[in-house]
């Protein structure tokens, strides 16, 4: 739709015509535009949301938990007055407005904020629930936390409350994190609102066999973006949760460094793993999702110190400066041959190839790279993280909170709790992790995992010209052609697969599906290696599956604490 | 004439008495035994090791909890900057090499008292590794020796699990979960029960000068599990039994003893000692199982990866190094050259915690010896009497100070300044020596003419018993000399009044002390 179009209906009548424009000029940054000139509503915004929330929030089944509404319309109105407030400039834009009949947003206006909080004072954004909040429960998925209100609200929550978005609800997950397709929730799975044809599926329910996974674990994070129950969603990353819903939904999924954003909140799965991640419509959304949740916090002891920060921002100043706005002329971009596995989808890699001629076109030098120990990612990812989740999963005994058995078969009141309180997927992960930390086997795989992790790490510091600053020797190498700015690969193997294919047979041996339980964690494999590099990746919508017509994204990487020069490439890409 | 003194004495001599002859039980039957201590100190910091929560240990049950403590989703460990500094401090004290990158693991096991599910510690890479600590003779040990420490690491305290307060029912205190710990170990370089808790002794008095652990046993601040094998002489070590749950230096010596003789026992009976958990039953004097091997748990150590490496520079650790308090060693050493006092003066004013600086605060421009008596003997105790630990003490340095000046400049006798510091004790106020003399008249009737008038007036209202000491009964004299002492309330200078005495009747009389002791003595116990 064509936003000067907006404007003139805006000028003919002012509100029965803006919710219809929200939902497809539903960015953040261009809302921003609508709000600056005074011609979108936070009341009217909420309104839509929570229609669309009612429209198709049970067929996607997104949410676990929503916002009391009339909280949410009191927090929308209070953010409406404050835009209101110091709209002088908006206020002339809008007399012009009418004596010319028409405003061109799209050209470069500098958004005004008015007394506005932040560029999401009062725009509607979800929550993962494993992202602790005061307000409503944070279940993680799971029958353990069924009822657990969290005491404190995660420090990101905090930060976008102070910023003054409305938390409209909680996402729907794999239990604690634990899946790539977020059909290991107690709360059922996830549904992909992606159709074929680009619209939404009003009959989801009707054609069971026919819904896609929306990915994991993130699942509710990122079919409420593309579902447009939300604007932005927070998700959690520890092996691509964020990055492979986005991929299969068709949004934009962004895992920061570790680090980077605090994870005091986020209930943990692997510490040395997780990361708050974003997924938002656009790469612009999620930079400015970044830029408000970016912060240090002490409370998080692996936060990135902002002396970190500090040292970040001038180690890559001489290179920040030569970027150029418009093009990617004298960036390097890595195709790293190692991510050409054997599972790969054919129309996954025609995308991929589409993508970096895409951005030759922009004026990036490709350079084939090597990153030669991608193929022990996976195995040493799925024993780092276990080991971690095993250690993680031992405070749900429902002693202090969580699910209590109510009748004990035994003096074993945690076995009872647990048996019942946690699911399958995560039993089978805490018993995996567990054989990695005991005696004996923690010498055969969780040490050779860690020195596995190094190495990937190794890799990656191997082929960007970027230093790696938590490297005290490491010298930035910008003028070496062999080495890159960022990495291009795919978000996923495979476009969205049907929800039936992604159900380990053990846990409903009626649907015969023959799947192992093992066999989802190859889904993780082009996420897996910048988790345990700790370095910032996103995925961006990069074009449709022409086998099934499915959504495709593709993986941006780059150097830890490179954010810059990673949305960088991703908002040109995405152009 | 110190009635209390001799008991406080007579007590300590009595325990080391006990403890001398169960050290030397050992060797006389051909059987070694080796002795490796692990020692749990709870950091006398403000705040708990990974929380901001409160340490205070008599607060009332599930007070001092947040949500890092009870282990709530999300919430993470942020490491207290002032339980790093005790231990380092501790560590120096021990002359442990200080690492300059530790790092932390988690220890797993199921338990309610353990939010977690695994307990925070330095498995792999502890604060600190090595050091000694060096026991004297005049530490309690018949031959110098040195146990040397293997490490030192950080770790979290548990809750208390309740089991005995409502049936069927375990109750939980988490007010300790979360408060810093320093696990110290030795190697086993004790060879019996007498050093081990002659160790363990030295070892509290070195924590509590550092200012890192309260250590005390009975209040669980200070926890010992001891790890104990027997073997005979030339044979290689024998299997070893751990020793948990002791929760005083008395029952830590006895357990041990009873242990050896157990397993010497067990040997000499063609049996084998198992490796085993035991814990000591008090009424019995015996050691009794807990748990064996078998069910010894696999505690899957894991690195903590939510806390990063704890980097230590060198600029830190010299800085703590240089502001170190004395230590008691040093500490004896000093006090011993500069105040002349003997060893067991000094050993007694280092047994107190801050006792050596109340005396060495009194002391300036005083007396040593005069102030190390009134110090060690008549304050400690008139405290040790009334039951009131020493870090309470209410006489100030300033009060015990003005007492002793009286008596200096020869204004109250000893007697007179003893019930002014009873005095003192009871009123815990501020007042002075002078103030409280002045109010109940105590000054000395030190005044010759006036000692001789009393004298006179005496001797002429008794001219037979006069008669009877000179011709050579001199014990009479004590009954003018107590008729004087009662006529004067027992102000009368005892010098002055001898001499007078002496003077007035032309004879020479016993030595006064004695006289004044006996006096001394009967008054207290009437007193009682």
């Amino acid at each position: 739709m064509n936003v000067n179009t907006v404007g003139n209906q805006f000028c003919r009548r002012l509100k029965p015509t803006l919710s219809a424009r929200i939902r497809t000029l539903s960015t953040i940054a261009e809302l921003n535009k609508l709000r600056n000139t005074h011609q979108a509503d936070a009341n009217d915004v909420l309104k839509e949301c929570w229609g669309n929330i009612k429209d198709r929030g049970k067929a996607i089944n997104a949410y676990i938990s929503v916002e009391d509404k009339d909280y949410l319309q009191q927090q929308a109105s209070e953010a409406q007055t404050r835009w209101f407030k110091g709209m002088f400039r908006p206020w002339c834009l809008f007399m012009q407005s009418i004596l010319k009949n028409s405003v061109d947003v799209s050209t470069e206006h500098p958004i005004t904020l008015g007394q506005a909080k932040s560029v999401v004072d009062g725009v509607p954004i979800a929550i993962k629930d494993n992202i602790c909040t005061e307000r409503m429960t944070t279940t993680c998925g799971s029958k353990m936390l069924e009822d657990f209100e969290s005491p404190y609200d995660a420090t990101v929550v905090k930060l976008l409350r102070d910023a003054g978005a409305l938390i409209v609800a909680k996402c729907n997950l794999d239990q604690f994190g634990m899946g790539s397709h977020n059909v290991h929730s107690h709360f059922g799975h996830v549904n992909n609102p992606k159709n074929t044809d680009g619209h939404f599926h009003f009959s989801l329910e009707s054609l069971p066999s026919h819904q896609r996974s929306a990915g994991g674990s993130s699942g509710g994070s990122a079919a409420a973006v593309a579902a447009d129950l939300c604007f932005a969603a927070l998700g959690s990353d520890t092996g691509g949760s964020v990055r492979l819903p986005a991929s299969y939904c068709g949004i934009v999924g962004f895992k920061p460094s570790y680090g980077r954003i605090s994870r005091r909140g986020l209930i943990a799965y692997a510490n040395s793993l997780d990361t708050v991640g974003i997924l938002a419509k656009d790469t612009h959304d999620a930079e400015l999702i970044y830029d408000l949740l970016s912060k240090y916090d002490k409370q998080d002891p692996t936060s990135m110190l902002p002396s970190m920060r500090e040292r970040i921002q001038q180690e890559y100043a001489d290179c920040y400066d030569t970027m150029d706005p418009d093009s990617l002329k004298g960036v390097r971009i890595g195709v790293p041959q190692e991510y050409r596995v054997k599972e790969l989808d054919e129309s996954i890699m025609e995308i991929w190839r589409m993508g970096i001629q895409k951005l030759q076109k922009l004026g990036a030098t490709i350079v084939p790279i090597s990153l030669p120990n991608t193929q022990y990612a996976l195995p040493a990812y799925y024993i780092l993280a276990l080991a971690e989740a095993s250690s993680n999963m031992a405070r749900y005994d429902g002693m202090r909170y969580g699910h209590t058995a109510e009748t004990t078969t035994s003096d074993l009141l945690y076995a009872d709790a647990r048996t019942e309180g946690l699911g399958a997927e995560v039993k089978r992960r805490i018993m995996m992790g567990t054989f990695a930390l005991s005696a004996g086997h923690y010498e055969d795989h969780f040490l050779p995992a860690q020195k596995i992790r190094r190495l990937v790490q190794t890799d990656f510091n191997n082929v960007f010209c970027m230093p790696n600053p938590l490297l005290d020797d490491a010298v930035a190498d910008l003028s070496n052609t062999s080495k890159v700015h960022a990495i291009i690969t795919p978000g996923a193997i495979s476009t969205a697969p049907l929800i039936s294919k992604c159900i380990p047979e053990v846990d409903d041996p009626t649907q015969h599906t023959s799947v192992k339980s093992v066999d989802g964690f190859i889904d993780d494999v082009m996420t897996v290696p910048a988790s345990l590099a700790g370095i910032p990746a996103i995925t961006v919508p990069a074009g449709k599956s022409t086998v099934d017509g499915w959504p495709v994204g593709l993986q941006l990487l780059a150097q830890y604490g490179d954010e810059k020069t990673l949305l960088h490439v991703a908002k040109l890409f995405q152009s | 004439m110190f009635r209390y003194t001799f008991q406080y004495a007579t007590k300590t001599r009595i325990v080391r008495g006990l403890c001398f002859r169960r050290g030397l039980h050992n060797p006389a039957s051909g059987w070694n035994a080796v002795i490796g201590l692990e020692i749990h100190a709870q950091i006398d910091s403000q705040t708990k090791l990974f929380s901001d929560s409160l340490t205070s240990f008599n607060a009332p049950v599930n007070s001092n909890i947040s949500v890092v403590d009870a282990a709530f989703p999300g919430v993470q460990p942020t490491l207290n900057e002032k339980c790093v500094e005790l231990a380092v401090r501790t560590a120096i004290a021990l002359g442990s090499t200080i690492n300059k990158r530790s790092t932390f693991d988690r220890k797993h096991y199921f338990y309610p008292d353990l939010p977690q599910g695994y307990q925070i510690t330095q498995h792999h890479k502890p604060v600190s590794q090595g050091g000694e600590l060096v026991l004297a003779t005049h530490d309690g040990v018949p031959e110098p020796m040195q146990v040397r420490i293997e490490q030192i690491q950080l770790e979290q305290d548990t809750g208390k699990s309740i089991h005995d307060m409502r049936p069927d029912m375990t109750l939980l205190d988490l007010n300790r979960a979360g408060s810093g710990l320093m696990e110290i170990v030795t190697k086993p370089d004790m060879r019996s029960a007498l050093q081990a808790g002659q160790f363990v002794k030295k070892l509290q008095a070195l924590l509590r000068c550092v200012g890192s652990s309260n250590a005390n046993m009975e209040e669980g601040s200070l926890r010992c599990d001891v790890n104990v094998s027997v073997h005979k002489e030339g044979d290689s070590w024998g299997t070893r039994c751990e020793l948990k749950n002791l929760n005083s230096v008395r029952f830590l010596s006895a357990a041990i003893e009873a242990e050896v003789q157990r397993q010497i026992k067990v040997l000499e009976n063609g049996g084998i000692i198992e490796q085993e958990t035991r814990g000591y039953d008090v009424e019995q004097g015996k050691t009794f199982r807990l748990r064996g091997k078998e069910t010894a748990r696999d505690y899957r150590y894991m690195p903590e990866t939510d806390l990063p490496s704890l980097i230590l520079t060198q600029e830190y650790i010299d800085a703590l190094r240089n502001s170190m308090p004395e230590l008691p060693d040093a500490k004896r050493e000093r006090l011993m050259q500069q105040y002349n006092l003997s060893d067991h003066d000094a050993a007694v004013l280092l047994s107190e915690s801050n006792a050596a600086e109340y005396f060495e605060t009194v002391c300036q421009g005083r007396p040593p010896k005069l102030v190390v008596n009134w110090t060690t003997h008549e304050l400690f105790g008139q405290l040790a009497s009334k039951n009131i630990p020493f870090t309470v003490n209410p006489v100030s340095t300033d009060q015990l100070g003005s007492v002793l000046d009286l008596i200096q400049s020869g204004s109250i006798t000893g007697m007179t300044a003893k019930n002014v510091l009873k005095i003192m004790i009871d009123e815990a106020g501020s007042r002075l020596a002078s103030d409280i003399v002045e109010e109940r008249g105590w000054k000395k009737v030190g005044d010759e003419l006036t000692l001789r008038e009393m004298c006179q007036h005496l001797m002429d209202k008794n001219p037979d018993k006069v008669a009877s000491i000179r011709s050579g009964n001199t014990k009479l004299a004590t009954w003018l000399i107590g008729q004087i002492m009662r006529d004067t309330r027992g102000l009368a200078d005892p010098v002055t009044l001898n001499k007078v005495l002496e003077e007035a009747l032309g004879v020479k009389l016993d030595d006064l002390n004695n006289v004044s002791h006996s006096k001394g003595k009967k008054s207290k116990k009437k007193g009682q």
